[in-house]
């Protein structure tokens, strides 16, 4: 047959299609797809958990890393057909996932790790298969004595130095309950907090918009101490910058980020299976140790190198120094105290 | 329905379903009562056209609009000005210098200023050097800080439509109004600024478009304490899931900002008249 003019066109624009919409061409059996965290956890889960399930399964699957409230916003969008089987989430968006009926509850029953969690990763409708902590953050070089409570931050040498965020992160919100809390309030109750950050603005360099930028601030100089995640920190660390992470006196900040199987997922055996393998000591182990430094939640695993030394060496321990907070009461407030930082603070 | 329509129907149509509809569905949210999203009102607009605070904010960034717009005309049209009346030679130099900005990513451009305003930054080393400050000064994370940047970033869309219009005047009509008396600066007042009236609007209306929409440039630089009226929706639609809110002050932004675009439209049209005339 001649090439004719509309033959051509018609061929081009159908293979432009396709690469455009490469879902088109195979939208029946769909790969399982995990929505990880972007950065560091992407790589992590990349090197460790993926060929983990691999070898578990013989199955494909694929990473689509993305913050917590786009994976609930693309769900939500397509509530009968969803684009992900598998979600990680921070406490606050958990909770929002979990009241709009986005996920399903883990077939606790049938898991074979479940029960070694330690109590507080166990949550029926979706376990924790890694910790997050927040504690203090230093400059080294600028700060000689290592601060040791969160109170050093009101100390007038630090001047225009405290780095901060506002409170649309789990850090910036988690940190203002903490801080509420050293000065006799609560969950429920977090006014103290708030008088303690305004009485903390001299100190105050910079209210970074996110965690992410927070971090770069240290590289740039910006501020030398503040609140920060301790795997933010380690890859700073990593890189080279003069940044340093203590537990205060009163305890780390800790959220348990939870893995969930989403509501009317096509995969829903693969995606128990990943998740599986998640809470296995195997993959956890692995993750706890250089360079991922992922703080692991199966009691089982033994922990050591970094993390020992940093953070706690021992289930007991760990229970000792970190403080989980109340997410379901903070997160019915949430709105209210964005709306007073934004009108207090800004 | 002539050839020319028909040659364009496939843009409508692409603008029908990936612009038109999304505002549609857009205002639908907005007139959600609550964020379960089951019952329409219209308490979302009265609950920002009555908050003396979700007001300032709007105010805020409509006055940042206005004050990067101001920055970009001053150091704008001399530059302009340059390009056209320069030597021959100095042109091609001139225009890279112009189009520079573009050929970055806005992000880029923006990350480049939190490294020059930081606190150990290019103008607070120098200040410090220089013996003009003891203590580095905070320029990140302040209004002025967000401005020059804007400004910087937003630049070309000032300069070329500038260039454009300075271009089409005649020169003779400089010879004319100095022959008929003019000095140099009645003569500017009097005959290039008039006649480069459209240039200056349209390049107005780009910058104050781009500078208030800017959601990057005003975040990183702006940092966490300053709330535009980009980031308050971010916040409301992603931190806070209250889409039929963020919607709605999507809506009211929308409106405020065609009230401005229009305003301008209204000057240009005046300006043209008075030009023909």
């Amino acid at each position: 047959m001649k090439p004719t003019r509309r033959g051509l066109m018609t061929g081009a624009l159908t293979l432009a299609a396709m690469q455009t919409f490469p879902r088109l061409s195979h939208a029946q059996a769909r790969r399982l797809v995990f929505a990880t965290f972007t950065g560091s956890w992407e790589e992590a889960h990349k090197d460790v958990l993926v060929p983990a399930f691999r070898k578990a399964t013989n199955a494909e699957m694929v990473l689509d890393p993305m913050l917590s409230v786009d994976q609930i916003a693309k769900v939500k969008a397509s509530m009968s057909n969803p684009p992900i089987d598998v979600m990680l989430h921070d406490p606050g968006p958990a909770l929002v996932a979990i009241d709009q009926g986005l996920v399903e509850s883990y077939p606790v029953a049938d898991s074979k790790h479940y029960a070694d969690l330690i109590s507080e990763a166990q949550v029926a409708t979706g376990p924790a298969p890694f910790f997050q902590v927040v504690g203090m953050t230093y400059n080294p070089d600028k700060v000689k004595t290592p601060p040791s409570s969160w109170k050093d931050l009101w100390k007038p040498e630090f001047k225009s130095r405290v780095g901060i965020t506002n409170l649309n992160s789990t850090l910036g919100t988690g940190f203002l309950v903490e801080i509420a809390r050293m000065h006799g309030g609560s969950e429920s109750n977090v006014d103290a907090g708030f008088q303690a950050i305004k009485d903390l603005k001299p100190n105050i360099a910079a209210v970074a918009a996110n965690p992410g930028q927070l971090a770069t601030l240290y590289q740039q100089g910006q501020v030398d101490i503040g609140p920060g995640n301790f795997n933010a920190i380690q890859i700073l660390k990593a890189r080279g910058v003069p940044v340093e992470f203590v537990i205060p006196k009163e305890g780390a900040i800790a959220f348990k980020t939870t893995i969930h199987i989403v509501k009317n997922s096509p995969n829903k055996e693969l995606a128990f299976k990943l998740i599986e393998a998640a809470l296995s000591p195997e993959v956890q182990e692995k993750l706890m140790n250089s360079p991922y430094l992922i703080v692991p939640t199966n009691a089982k695993v033994k922990m050591t190198g970094e993390i020992a030394k940093v953070l706690a060496g021992s289930v007991e321990e760990l229970k000792k120094k970190f403080v989980f907070q109340d997410w379901k009461t903070i997160n019915t407030q949430r709105s209210a105290w964005i709306e007073r930082f934004n009108r207090e603070i800004a | 329905m002539s050839y020319e329509l028909k040659l364009a129907a496939p843009l409508a149509a692409f603008f029908g379903l990936f612009f038109i509809l999304p505002l549609l569905i857009l205002l639908y949210v907005s007139l959600q009562a609550d964020t379960a999203m089951t019952s329409m009102a219209v308490s979302q607009f009265t609950r920002f056209l009555f908050d003396p605070f979700s007001l300032s904010v709007l105010a805020h960034t409509l006055f940042l609009g206005v004050e990067v717009t101001a920055l970009c005309l001053i150091l704008g049209f001399p530059l302009a000005w340059a390009y056209v009346r320069g030597p021959a030679w100095a042109q091609p130099i001139l225009i890279v210098v112009v189009l520079l900005p573009l050929l970055t990513s806005v992000v880029v451009r923006t990350f480049a200023w939190i490294v020059i305003l930081g606190r150990q930054g290019i103008v607070n080393s120098a200040l410090l050097s220089l013996g003009l400050t003891d203590t580095p000064l905070r320029l990140l994370y302040t209004e002025g800080g967000v401005v020059v940047a804007l400004a910087q970033v937003q630049m070309p869309l000032m300069v070329l439509p500038l260039i454009t219009a300075l271009s089409r005047i005649d020169r003779n009509l400089d010879d004319a109004s100095a022959a008929l008396g003019a000095g140099a600066w009645r003569g500017f007042w009097r005959v290039t600024v008039p006649l480069s009236l459209p240039g200056i609007l349209a390049g107005c209306m780009l910058t104050y478009a781009a500078a208030i929409t800017a959601f990057i440039t005003q975040s990183l630089v702006g940092g966490g304490q300053m709330l535009f009226m980009p980031m308050y929706i971010y916040q409301q639609a992603t931190a806070l899931q209250n889409w039929p809110f963020a919607a709605a002050i999507s809506i009211v932004f929308l409106a405020a900002v065609l009230a401005v675009v229009s305003v301008f439209n209204v000057l240009g049209r005046l300006s043209k008249a008075h030009a023909e005339a």
